[in-house]
Order: C-alpha cells, then structure tokens, then sequence
C-alpha cells in the first residue's frame, strides 16, 4: 500500500506535534522515522493509524483520502513501545482479538493464531497471560497480533527500546526479514539511529516537528543536507569546527586557529565561494592518530569502548572525537599527530545549517 | 527484612555482650517507666487542663475529654510496666529468672510510686467515696443498719441501729444495689429511704457525703493484676503483639457484634448474659425470629417479603445504574477533551461534598413534581421504588465518576489505541478492553452502591409513605417508633436478618474479591 503524506500538520491546542509534513511512501517500503525524544514521530504514526485527526493535511493509502477513516476501517497493524498487551486476555486471545472483530471464523481463528504464533516462536505460550512473559516474549505476541490480521500497513512505535540490547539485537534481524518476507509497507519509529540505519530503505529525520531530510541510509550518511542529519546520523556523531576557507595557488585550504588543512577543489570549491566561515563537519572515522598526520594535539580522554577506544583530542581550542584500534595504547596528555580524511569533509552555512555541498 | 517480632524486641541481648549490672538494667527499666509516667501525665494535663477549657462551650467535647483524660490515666500503670518489662524482655530466653526479677521488682516499685501519687492527689482508691456513713448487713427482712458513724449523714437524717431498710423512694433494694445506689450518687443527693423500725414503716431522707475512706487492701489485687500483667508482658511473644492490639482496638466491635447475636437468640439480655423470665441465666428462644416470619411483633403487623424486595429493587437498581452511568461518565472525563470538561469535573466534586439533608425537601417537590407526569411519574415520583433509587443514585454518583475516572486515567493509552487499531469501535474497546482493566474499581463501586442501598435510610424513609415501599431500616425504625415497650432482642432479630444477604454476599464473594485484589491489574504495563 503506498501512503502518500501531504502538507501534514497535527496540533495539540498550541503545542506542535508535526507541521507542515510532506512524504511519499512507496509500496512494500520500510521507512524508519528518526528523531529526538518528543520531535513528532508518534504523533505522525497515531495520526497515520487514526487515532488523532490531522489539523491540516492530507493522508492517501493508496488513492484513497483517509484523513476521517475510523482506525478499525484502516487495516493498520501497530505495535507500540508498551506491547499494550490486554492482560486479561490469554496470548491466543490477544492474537486472535483483530480476528475476532474482523468476525472470522472460529476454526480459521485458530488456524491463523497457530501459524503466526509459530512463525514468532511462541507457539507454546497460547495460553498463558501477558503477566506471565518476558519482555521479548510479550514483544513477539504484539507483532504477532499486529501481523495476524494480515495488514496493509504496519506502524511499530520503539518496539525494541524496552529490551535489552541482545535481544534488541535478534528482533532487529526478525522484523527486518518478516518484513522483507511479507512486503508489507512499514513505518519504524526509532530514536534510535543504529535501528534505523540497518533496517529502513529511507529514513525520514524529523526534528521539532519538522521532516529534515527523506533520504536512504547511505546518502544521509554520506550526503547530509542539514548539519542536523549529519550530527544525527552516525554513531559517536560528527565533529564541527568553524573554519574559513580560501583558494591558494591552485588548492583550498580550510583554516582555524591552531587548523590548518588542504582540501581538493571538488569539495573546496563550493565551500570556499560563501564569504565567511562556514562549519566542517569530519565523521571520527575519517580522523586517524598517525606520526604522518599534519595536525598536532594532545591527547584529553580514552574512551575504551571494547572493540576501539573513542579519544577526545584537543587542538588548540578545539576538541576532535576520534576513533582508534583498542590496542593503541594512549594516555591523556600524551602529544600526537591527525590526519584529516578530507575527501570525506561536509560544509554546511552556519546561518541556514544546509549543507554547502549537497542541496535538496 | 524487619518483623514485627524483630521490632518488638529490637534490643534483644547478645550472647557475647558484657554481663550488666542487675541494678544498671533496674535503672534503665525504672527510667523507661518513669519517662512514660511523666509523657502520659503531660498527655492528661494537656486534654484536661489545656484541651478542655477550650471546648468548654460544646457539651460532647467536654465529655470526650473527659473520657480520654480518664483513659489516659487508667492505662498510665499500664504502660509504664510495658516500659520497664521491654527492658526486661532483652533477659527472657537467655535469662529467664534474671528477666522476672527485674521486671517484679520494677513493678512493684513503680506501683509503689504511683500508688503513692494517687495518695497524695486523693485520686483513684484514695479518691473519697460517696458514703451514707453506716454499717449495713443484709437480712431476709431486708438491710440492716448494724453501726453508724457519729456525727455522720445518716445520723444526722436520725437513721438508728436496728432500722431495717427496704427502698429507696419507691424502688426495693438490696445491699448490693444499695451500696451501687450509693456509689453513684453525687455529694449532697438526697437519697429518701424506707425502713422498719419496730413494726412500723418509715421514711427519712439522707444525703450523701464524701468520705476518703482509704481502704489499703483494694492495693493488694492491684498489685497482683500488675504483677501477673508484667509477666505476660515480659513472655509474650513479640509476634502476638500486633494481634494483641488489633483485638484489643475491634473488641467494642466484636462484643457488639456477639450481643446482636445473643440477643435474638434470647428471651432478655443482661449485658452480654442471656436471661430467662426469672433472671436466671438461659431463656434460649426462636421467638425473636418466628416473629419476623409470623409477621408479628408486639401487635404491629406485616409482611416481611415485600419489605425485602423493596430493599433488595433498590439496593440492586442503585448499584447497576451507578457502576454503568459512573463509569461510562468516568471514561469519558478521563479520556476525552470536550467543552465543560472541567466545569464538571469541579462541579461534580462540589456536589459530592453537599450533604444530602440539605436537599431533602427541594427533592421532595421535584419528587412530587414527577409524579404528577403521565407514566414516567409512576415510575419514579413521589412514593415509588424508581424514585428513591433515582435520588439515591443521583447522590452516589459524584463519588462513583471521580472514582471510576482516577481508575481509567491509570490505564495507559496504548491499550486503548492497540483496540481502535485493532478494528474495535470506541464502545467495544470500553466493553471489552478497559472495563476489564478496572474491576477491582467497579467491584469497590459496586459494593459500596450495594451496601449503601440496603441500608438506605433516610431517603427511603422521607420519599415514601406507609410501608407499600418502605425497606429495611425504614422498617426497623417503624418496629422501634411503634411499639411499647420497644422490645429491643426482637430489633435485634429484626437488624440481623437485614445483614444476612450482606453476610452471605460476603461469604461467596470473599474468594473472588481476593482474587481480584491480589492479582487485579496484572501484567498490565
Ligand atoms: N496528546 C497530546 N496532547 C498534547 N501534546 C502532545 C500530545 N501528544 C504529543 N504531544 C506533544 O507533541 C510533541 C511531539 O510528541 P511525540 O509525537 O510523542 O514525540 P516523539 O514520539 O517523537 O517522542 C511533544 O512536544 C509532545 O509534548
Ligand atoms: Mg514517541
């Protein structure tokens, strides 16, 4: 089912849950919403399920306008960050409830509960309570119930931000490949953005109620057209550091107190034609610590994160997160060289935040 | 984890513990003991001397003080053994004679002490007594006057030995209810009395004086009661205590309770002692009860069934439309955003504190108002179950929605939602998905709508006339207003059938309420 989001604002009296909203999506498509906490994602997700009316807007699935469907006429499979599992209910009532309402058959009931229940694994649990389950387990009975009723679309709010990070890990790789399996046109919300880099097609990054950018997880990685994207995606987040860039015989050079880096004309140039400065984001792992670095500073603080140590280096009045091998064994203090990737540079207008390189 | 046993004895003596000195720990128990004494004596100052002058105006207060300054003061020996014996109970197990002898002698000791303040205060067994001031011996002919104190009230009133006395005033007494008689009248009552002196009979009236009779051996059973009251206290296990107090605070509770039953089951009662026509102790009857049945007691007549159909229509049409209209109100209040939403919400809480009295007679013409309507008046005018029922709900029902609403609010929205999405509509999600949520609250609403119904008074008893549609306790209050004498074991019977449906609602709900209470909610995140 393609969902069509045109224009789409909710408010709640004063309060901005999402303005001014626009989003294609197409059919079978697995599109995470990404986001800070509170920016607009649940609100565009309960909005897209019936259950808030939009302010402004309109909301097609498929050529049909749905802005007034009761969610019951929707056919919409969610499943939210709680489970909202109904605690009175066995897990094969809770399956079989959307059945029951959509009034099929006791037998086919049965059937369906039984495969479904098989597919999630949980097969053996029919009857017990919600109370009676893990958390991976009540997790597995709300897809189960959201599947069931063989939805057009499915909505999951956090669904995995309740688990711990193994488990979080496996439904990770579940979801992903029911839903590949199923080709049901699917909307993830995650503040999360490992989540969405890994699972989504596209990936639309909202802010304060603002869309930001609806883009597939490489170009936002690589491409990003805000300095919010690229603070946003990427796991520690970019580094920024005001500079001034100019032409110099032939080659740009990107300059800060203490910084001084060469960069090539694709990248150079458009940075340096904005008067002023102009922000450059570097991602830590275009950043490597070598003895043929041309950028000196001084080790603040290792990180160790098992796998490789996140270093905080100062230069000058600047601090860089970088990446390097756990088995390098740097103290705070110590003096070392950077070399900057600077094929892989971002610029973005410090007064509209866009990106210099890339436009929309 | 603490119990209460722990707590009890928090201070328990550890084997390894350097041995104390007997009189150190005598010491610290007499401290304890003293301490409490002073706390308690303050605690009576404060109620007598500070408390009571202030509500000197209001006639119930000064009684209520009255009564706690004097609890206050009968439980001071009390307490203070308490105190010493938990000194005391730190030896009980380890070393049990060292335990006793500290805790005897700390009683006894603080008796001393507090018999002593009695004496000096003229308060408790030193306290004067009423008295008529003569010597009297019971006789078949009836009290005989054996001495009399010179100079004293009786001879004064010119009583001789010798004298025989028979009454006071008009009532026949003998020494023992002469003596309470006595014991219960104030300084200066004259008290008439008849007597035989020779053949004849005579009457002179006496007037009682106070007389600080200090009567010593009074302190010996005292003493004992204390004494035996330490040693249970320094044996008792620390885990009885909270049961101990629990009995000891329903106790009026219970004896109530035990004397409804005595009663019905009896021909009189004295106290909780069932008698029989000649005063002996038995008189076991089922007349109480046959009477019920018999629609008869003591000339008024009725029928017991209409009566409690009536009670049962409106006790069960309360509690239906309250658990449906509160909770439809309460869901809507808590989840949906509509004009006025708070208006009522602030207006219902206002009326839920108007008292009903107060309306009484406005809902009297609107009652009256209805019935003259074309059938909805037969239904619920003036004089009819359906009126009562409507009244009585219309006052239960604040209380019922601000309930049910504090209920639902606690439910998370994406339950809720999870239903809307799942393909019910708003009204199934409530039926089947929220109702369920929150029964421990309807079964809480509904006993209260249920209990409050059967035992509907007063708006039964002021919108009804004649017994076509009065209940229960409007019955009750006819069978006591009508009667003479009031026959109160027949009331008793009378009250007890009233509870058995609340008995035996109780008895098979028991089960399920506890079910409810303990697991409710569950596995609701
Ligand atoms: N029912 C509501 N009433 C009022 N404000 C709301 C409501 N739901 C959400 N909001 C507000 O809308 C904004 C977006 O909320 P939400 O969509 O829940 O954020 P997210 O899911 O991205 O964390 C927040 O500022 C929130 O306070
Ligand atoms: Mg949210």
């Amino acid at each position: 089912m393609r969902i069509t989001i045109d224009n789409l604002t909710k408010k709640f009296g004063d309060v901005v849950g999402v303005e001014d909203l626009t989003l294609h999506i197409e059919d079978g498509e697995f599109v995470a919403f990404l986001g800070p906490s509170g920016c607009g994602k649940t609100t565009t997700l309960l909005t897209l399920a019936g259950i808030y009316k939009p302010t402004d807007g309109v909301i097609r699935f498929g050529d049909r306008v749905v802005n007034t469907v009761q969610p019951k006429d929707r056919n919409i499979g969610m499943v939210f960050q709680s489970y909202a599992l109904y605690p009175h209910m066995t897990v094969f009532q809770n399956i079989a409830y959307p059945l029951k309402l959509k009034k099929v058959s006791k037998a086919d009931q049965h059937d369906r509960v039984r495969q479904v229940a098989n597919v999630m694994g949980i097969g053996n649990l029919l009857d017990r309570r919600p109370g009676q389950l893990s958390g991976g387990q009540q997790q597995r009975v709300a897809l189960g119930r959201a599947l069931v009723k063989e939805p057009d679309i499915l909505l999951f709010d956090e669904p995995l931000s309740n688990l711990d990070a193994r488990l979080r890990l496996t439904m990770r790789g579940e979801i992903k490949h029911l839903q590949k399996n199923l080709a049901i046109t699917s909307i993830y919300v995650t503040h999360d953005q490992v989540e969405a880099m890994t699972m989504a097609d596209r990936i639309a990054v909202m802010s304060g109620g603002h869309l930001q950018a609806f883009d597939s997880p490489d170009e936002l990685y690589n491409r990003p057209k805000t300095q919010f994207v690229a603070g946003f995606v990427g796991n520690p987040p970019m580094n920024f550091v005001n500079v001034e860039v100019s032409q110099a015989n032939g080659s740009y050079v990107a300059q800060a107190e203490a910084l001084q880096l060469t960069l090539g004309a694709e990248r150079g140039e458009p940075a340096a034609r904005s008067d002023g400065e102009v922000v450059l984001g570097m991602r830590p792992e275009d950043i490597q610590i070598s003895d043929a670095g041309d950028v000196a500073g001084e080790i603040f603080i290792v990180e160790p994160l098992g796998r490789e140590d996140l270093i905080d280096v100062r230069v000058g009045p600047h601090s860089f997160i970088v990446l390097a091998g756990a088995e390098t064994q740097y103290q705070a203090g110590d003096p070392v060289k950077l070399s900057f990737d600077m094929g892989q540079s971002q610029f973005f207008d410090p007064a509209t935040e866009r990106s210099l390189l890339w436009r929309q | 984890m603490t119990g209460p046993e722990e707590l009890f004895d928090s201070a328990k003596i550890k084997p390894d513990e350097a041995p104390r000195a007997f009189h150190q720990d005598l010491i610290d128990a007499l401290r304890l003991g003293v301490i409490s004494i002073v706390l308690l004596l303050i605690a009576a100052f404060f109620f007598s001397r500070i408390v009571h002058p202030l509500f000197a105006l209001g006639s119930v207060e000064e009684t209520a003080m009255d009564v706690l300054t004097r609890l206050i003061l009968l439980a001071l020996p009390f307490v203070a053994y308490i105190a010493a014996a938990s000194v005391a109970r730190r030896y009980t197990g380890a070393d049990t004679v060292r335990a006793l002898a500290l805790a005897l002698t700390c009683t006894v000791i603080l008796f001393a002490l507090i018999s002593t303040g009695h004496y000096a205060l003229d308060y408790g067994v030193f306290a004067p007594q009423p008295s008529l001031q003569m010597t009297l011996s019971q006789t078949d002919a009836g009290i005989r006057v054996d001495a009399i104190a010179p100079g004293g009230a009786a001879e004064t009133a010119e009583i001789q030995v010798g004298d025989v006395i028979t009454a006071i005033r008009r009532d026949p007494m003998d020494l023992q209810s002469f003596n309470r008689r006595v014991g219960q009248a104030a300084e200066g009552d004259p008290l008439r009395l008849r007597f035989i002196r020779g053949a004849e009979e005579m009457q002179e009236t006496v007037r009682v004086v106070l007389v600080s009779d200090k009567q010593l051996g009074v302190l010996i059973p005292g003493l004992a009661l204390g004494l035996i009251f330490t040693v249970i206290i320094v044996f008792l296990p620390g885990h009885w205590a909270p049961y101990i107090a629990l009995v000891g605070l329903l106790s009026p509770l219970i004896v109530g309770y035990a004397w409804v039953i005595i009663a019905t089951f009896s021909f009189r009662t004295e106290g909780l002692i069932p008698l029989d026509g000649n005063d002996n102790i038995g008189g076991f009857t089922l007349k109480n009860w046959e009477s019920i049945f018999a629609g008869n007691i003591s000339g008024l007549e009725f029928n017991i069934w209409p009566i409690l159909m009536t009670t049962l229509a409106i006790a069960v049409v309360m509690t239906v439309v309250v658990l449906l209209v509160s909770s439809m109100a309460g869901y809507a209040l808590s989840r949906m955003n509509f004009p006025g939403r708070r208006f009522f919400l602030s207006f219902t809480l206002i009326l839920h504190g108007f008292p009903a009295i107060t309306l009484l007679i406005p809902i009297f013409i609107v009652l009256l108002r209805l019935g003259n309507l074309p059938i909805i008046g037969d239904l619920i005018g003036f004089n009819t179950i359906g009126g009562i029922a409507l009244v009585m709900v219309a006052f239960q029902l604040p209380l019922g929605v601000w309930l049910m609403k504090g209920f639902f609010d606690n439910i998370p929205w994406d339950m809720e939602r999870s239903a809307l999405i799942d393909g019910a509509s708003r009204f199934r999600t409530y039926w089947e998905i929220l109702l369920p949520q929150i029964r421990p609250g309807l079964l809480a609403l509904g006993i209260f709508a249920f209990i409050g119904g059967w035992n509907a008074y007063i708006i039964p008893a002021t919108y009804s006339i004649g017994s076509g549609v009065s209940n229960m306790p409007v019955f009750l209050n006819e069978l006591i207003d009508e009667t003479a004498p009031v026959d109160w074991n027949q009331v008793a019977a009378v009250g007890l059938f009233q509870l058995i449906p609340i008995f035996i609602f109780f008895i098979f709900a028991q089960e399920y309420l506890l079910n409810i209470y303990a697991g409710g909610t569950k596995g609701s995140s």
